[in-house]
């Protein structure tokens, strides 16, 4: 021990306290998973009973008899369940896509100058477009009933896209700028004096390398539009308009809740947002990286 | 954003004399086009909405909203609204649901995101499993956690018996006493891993070689993460605590799906009132009341989140 040096000494005690918050943090991380996991496998393992199963005490907490009957019957076009289901899944991915090419159609510019120039009002107009995010639902949904009203798109989809659209603007713009304020801007010059337009040295220098930026600001309109619920609530009376999140309560309907096939839905429901978001989840982090935490 | 700035305006170069802000706007016209389509729907879609309510906050309109027979009575919405006990009750609530659910998100996410910020095998799809119940719906989540907390079949009762904690499954939802809290677990669920994933994004601005030198220095791990990682975070922090708390005062699916504001009122938070108030009961006036109420207050929230997000570019930009 004597011939320990000081420095020796002090890694073998910082080794051993590292190895002790790493244990806190591995334990910290198994319990989260659990909290994390858990309601999620429940909804699986619920989708796979049949209702006289689920509706069991104590629970099977893994199904006696695993059935796929609850998703066949979704996917049934010949069965009027199916049918809906079928058809919720396909307005809302309609809404979700055409939300999200004009998001970033409407976005990409904004951000682009709220980086680049200095036009008079650029930041008043910067924060009033961040100020959005302040807002709740809820309190836009008489005066936009009435303003769909007036523009004709009571019952259409176009008034969820309208709406969602600019609920997703501040955040996609934000993301945007983010990446613009990281781009050279000696890049642009450069196309300049070799004779680009302005525009032409956006489209072509400026845009390819924010393809990431604009990833993730597509992950985000999607998912926002994929999930929304009060708008489509209100908006659409319509049966056969009406989105997922609002087409899955046809599952409380008359006196009991089918709960393994509202488990089913709700697990169909999420897999595009969650494969899309895992697949394309570097992109997101690295946007959020460059967005909220540069400086 | 400074340099070259010239060379991006299409006008003549610049004149030594500053010019006139009409002038100014006019030569830079072009610049406008390229923010011109996201403010053309702001406007439509935020602007007039909040005229509107404005509007209808003083005056009393039928339950039809047919707008031409509204007639202004002053403060009268807000004056009932203010002596309702009601307004007091829900806002309680409200301060409960917002608070709690800040805390704990953003601890669990903080305590996520250190632990998951060391590479380790398996580190991106423990990341990727955690982010899920942001990702999906909230009214999936309200279901599934419905189901859960079901009073005759759900899970968690069920395994509270089996355990032996109780003797028969407790009625987490339909409980006055329990109702707000199971909810808010909820919601810490739900919004958890965004908290996380804001903080480990601004954990990747913390120089390792300072934590590095603070080490060799003797800090103990508490001391490292204090006086080092800490102050890197507090930016993002300031920015993710914000929008937690905005997220949280403006909840509305989770309690309306989960229970609509009940047993007795024991859910309902503002925004589920103000629904109430307006789509279920159809007295405009008041629910618009608490919506105006709601814009003062979200304003002055805004103005430290435009702030706290901002702050870097002010620097950079020089004002």
């Amino acid at each position: 021990m004597s011939s320990m040096t000081h420095t020796e000494q002090l890694s073998v005690r910082s080794r051993r306290q590292i190895d002790g918050w790493r244990w806190t943090g591995r334990i910290f991380l198994a319990i989260l998973l659990i909290f994390t996991v858990v309601p999620i496998a429940w909804m699986f393992i619920t989708s796979l009973k049949t209702g006289f199963a689920a509706m069991q005490y104590p629970p099977q907490w893994w199904p006696a008899a695993p059935t796929l009957e609850n998703y066949t019957r979704l996917l049934d076009t010949r069965d009027s369940v199916g049918q809906d289901f079928l058809r919720y899944f396909f307005n809302s991915m309609y809404v979700s896509v055409l939300t999200t090419i004009l998001a970033i159609l409407v976005a990409v510019p904004a951000a682009y100058a709220f980086s680049r120039f200095s036009f008079p009002g650029r930041t008043f107009l910067f924060f009033a477009v961040l100020m959005r995010n302040m807002f709740p639902a809820v309190v836009f949904l008489v005066p936009l009933f009435i303003l769909m009203r007036v523009l004709g798109l009571v019952n259409t989809h176009g008034s969820l896209i309208l709406t969602y659209l600019t609920f997703g603007l501040p955040l996609a713009i934000w993301l945007l700028k983010g990446f613009y304020d990281n781009i050279p801007i000696q890049l642009e010059q450069a196309a300049r004096i070799d004779g680009a337009t302005r525009f032409q040295a956006f489209f072509f220098i400026v845009m390819p390398l924010s393809t990431p930026g604009i990833i993730a600001t597509a992950i985000y309109s999607f998912i926002g539009a994929w999930n929304e619920y009060i708008y489509a609530y209100t908006f659409l009376t319509r049966q056969d308009q009406m989105t997922l999140p609002v087409g899955i309560q046809r599952f409380f309907s008359e006196n009991a809740t089918d709960w393994p096939g509202l488990m089913a839905a709700t697990f169909m429901m999420s897999v595009p947002v969650v494969v899309l978001f895992l697949v394309l989840q570097k992109y997101f982090v690295r946007a959020l990286t460059e967005g909220a935490v540069k400086s | 954003m400074s340099s070259g700035q010239a060379i991006f305006t299409d006008g003549p170069g610049t004149a030594p004399r500053r010019p006139g802000l009409f002038s100014r706007m006019w030569k830079q016209r072009a610049d406008y086009l390229y923010v011109l389509p996201a403010i053309i729907v702001m406007l439509i879609v935020i602007g007039y909405p909040i005229y509107y309510t404005i509007d209808l906050s003083f005056s009393r309109t039928p339950t039809t909203l047919k707008l031409s027979d509204k007639t202004f009575v002053g403060l009268q919405n807000y004056v009932a609204i203010l002596t309702s006990p009601n307004f007091w009750k829900v806002t309680w609530q409200t301060l409960v649901w917002t608070v709690l659910s800040t805390i704990f998100a953003f601890g669990l996410g903080l305590g996520a995101a250190l632990s998951l910020h060391r590479e380790f095998a398996g580190r991106a799809f423990m990341r990727g499993l955690l982010l899920i119940p942001w990702v999906i719906s909230a009214v999936a989540a309200s279901y599934v956690w419905k189901w859960l907390y079901h009073s005759d079949f759900g899970a968690i009762g069920a395994l509270m018996v089996q355990i032996g904690v109780t003797d028969e499954p407790i009625n987490f939802i339909d409980n006055t006493r329990t109702s707000l809290y199971a909810l808010i677990v909820v919601n810490v669920w739900k919004e958890f891993s965004f908290a996380m994933i804001m903080l480990m994004a601004g954990l990747q601005t913390v120089p390792e070689s300072l934590l590095r030198a603070a080490q060799v220095d003797g800090a103990n791990a508490w001391q490292r993460f204090w006086h080092v990682t800490w102050p890197h975070l507090s930016g993002v922090s300031m920015v993710t605590i914000l929008l937690l708390v905005v997220q949280n005062f403006n909840s509305f699916i989770i309690p309306f799906v989960m229970t609509g504001g009940g047993p007795a009122g024991s859910t309902h938070i503002w925004i589920t009132h103000i629904y109430e108030i307006a789509f279920q009961r159809q007295n405009w006036g008041a629910g618009a009341a608490y919506a105006v109420i709601l814009f003062i207050l979200m304003m002055i929230l805004g103005i430290f989140y435009v702030r706290a997000l901002t702050r870097g570019d002010a620097t950079r930009a020089g004002t």
